[in-house]
């Protein structure tokens, strides 16, 4: 009974109201979703950068306390000194 | 089952509402995939303790795992939901039912860690996204109205049904070791699955019933064939053009960043205050206990009344409810933050389905749904990084719980700028010019009784 129903049902689907978009468009760009958004990502990813980079000189100066060494003679893992890089406060 | 369904309604005189309808199994349904789909997310801190002892790897680089299962999920969830809308939700469910097999089998016989993020990391994140992204916009095919109920349903028993699938993994981690347990979940999760994909249906054409609060005068939605086909991708053209479909991944995104701080760092916090662990984890269970509360009202305020307004209300009460955080050092302090916050948090995330349903009328919102899941996931990933990340520079959490407030205040900010919810802002999705009897009559089937529905 159920695969008559399908069946049915299929046959049926041509018969359907076309949809009436006929000249409807949406004018103009999503500017205000989208730059919200984008905004978003900016604003965590520098964040991330900033705190990242807080966490990377705070390892770099632990390790160079624990060595009895100065931080410029400490050597940085390859992501600390990134991120030391990336951020323009640090 | 229908029988006794049919007495309950008399019974309780329900009206405008039935509980003899087919589209309370496909929330039932909707509710165990989601148990199951979830269960080794919310189990991986069970499983971080016997993998050290068994292979010494460090608790740091078992979490990437977790971490990379948490981003394949959400870069995979607008695949998944465009999959859904495509070839219908049951098969891509049946694929991530064949993943997640894969990838707990794998799991259990892993013996190098590169195995673990590739069975646990990818081939189970890539599963969870096909078993979790498509049954939302499932069930709300089945709605015609009242999608705010049926997703309030869904949503309390998502948030039941982990809670206890938790405890009976501990058990089997416990009883039988992390290897036997993953093959037992596995066996028995891809049976569980497996069976109940039997009794879903993507639409309730496919099942020749009607939707759920469909009236005399609504004609069927196309549902199937090309014309689908075709409509579904000039609609979605329509979607991806308006500042809602975009904003609301931004709001899902920091709506879930926020919350996350608090989700992963309210325990730390609790303990470092002088709380017990268990005391500590009571606050996690309150929370999660109190937000079914709105988890459920939520969706049916958001449709009732205004699904922005109540957006609003959620997001502004969790960036506000976190401030409470600030002055908390007792154990009272904290069990009123619990029941105060999760009032607000749990009605963060449970209306979007409606708001979807609002803005973009019955066109299928797999990929709209599936892009959202996008904005959360990555959300979750960023809030889960937060706690430790503030705590290992500032030696508190003090700056965390800035951050998560400023997360859910940016959202409620974003949901302001959305547009008005009374204005569908595309085309009405196509109908079929028969009536919904004609079908279900001249194959000669019973329709289900619907009930006599309102807005």
């Amino acid at each position: 009974m159920k695969s008559v129903a399908s069946d049915q049902t299929l046959n049926q689907v041509e018969r359907f109201s076309p949809p009436n978009i006929d000249g409807f468009e949406i004018k103009g760009r999503p500017f205000i979703g989208l730059g919200l958004l984008i905004s978003t990502l900016i604003g965590t990813l520098a964040v991330l950068i900033y705190l990242g980079a807080w966490a990377s000189l705070d390892r770099i100066e632990n390790r160079a306390q624990a060595a009895g060494i100065t931080e410029s003679q400490a050597e940085g893992q390859w992501w600390e000194d990134g991120l030391i890089i990336a951020c323009p406060l640090h | 089952m229908r029988n006794a369904a049919l007495w309950l309604d008399s019974k309780f005189g329900f009206e405008e509402h039935t509980i003899a309808h087919y589209a309370w199994v496909i929330v039932a349904i909707a509710g165990v995939v989601q148990m199951v789909g979830a269960a080794i997310r919310m189990a991986f801190g069970v499983l971080v303790d016997p993998l050290v002892a068994a292979f010494g790897w460090s608790p740091g680089s078992i979490g990437l795992a977790y971490a990379l299962m948490s981003i394949v999920t959400a870069l995979s969830s607008p695949m998944a939901g465009w999959l859904g809308n495509r070839f219908g939700a049951r098969r891509t469910m049946f694929g991530g039912t064949i993943l997640f097999f894969i990838g707990m089998m794998w799991t259990s016989q892993t013996k190098e860690i590169w195995e673990l993020y590739a069975a646990y990391g990818i081939v189970f994140g890539v599963s969870q996204a096909l078993l979790l992204v498509p049954v939302v916009p499932a069930v709300a095919a089945w709605f015609r109205r009242h999608l705010g109920l049926g997703t309030g349903i869904m949503m309390v028993s998502w948030s039941l049904g982990p809670a206890l699938v938790v405890q009976a993994l501990a058990v089997l981690f416990a009883t039988l070791g992390w290897s036997q347990a993953f093959i037992v979940v596995g066996v028995v999760g891809t049976a569980t699955l497996l069976v109940i994909l039997l009794f879903f249906k993507n639409t309730p054409e496919d099942a020749g019933k009607i939707a759920y609060g469909t009236k005399d005068t609504d004609n069927p939605l196309i549902t199937k064939g090309n014309v689908f086909v075709s409509a579904q991708k000039e609609f979605q053209g329509f979607v991806y053009k308006t500042n809602a479909f975009w904003n609301l991944i931004n709001i899902h995104f920091l709506g879930c960043a926020g919350h996350a701080v608090i989700l992963v760092g309210i325990i730390p916090l609790a303990i470092s205050k002088g709380l017990g662990p268990l005391t500590a984890a009571g606050v996690l269970t309150t929370i999660s206990i109190v937000s079914m509360s709105t988890r459920f009202a939520a969706p049916v305020l958001s449709e009732k009344i205004s699904a922005k307004a109540v957006m609003f209300v959620s997001f502004f009460g969790q960036g506000v409810g976190v401030f409470l955080l600030l002055t908390a050092d007792s154990t009272l302090d904290f069990y009123i933050f619990a029941v105060v916050w999760a009032i607000p948090y749990g009605g963060e995330g449970t209306a979007f389905p409606v708001m979807i349903r609002k803005y973009f009328g019955h066109t299928p919102m797999g990929t709209t749904y599936g892009w959202q899941l996008l904005g959360a996931g990555l959300g979750m990933a960023l809030g889960g990084v937060v706690p430790g990340l503030v705590f290992d520079i500032t030696g508190g959490y003090t700056w965390a719980i800035i951050l998560s407030a400023l997360f859910s205040l940016a959202g409620a900010a974003a949901i302001l700028l959305l547009e008005n919810t009374k204005k569908q802002l595309i085309p009405n999705w196509p109908e079929m010019e028969i009536k919904p009897e004609e079908v279900a009559e001249s194959a000669g089937i019973t329709a289900s009784p619907r009930p006599a529905a309102g807005d």
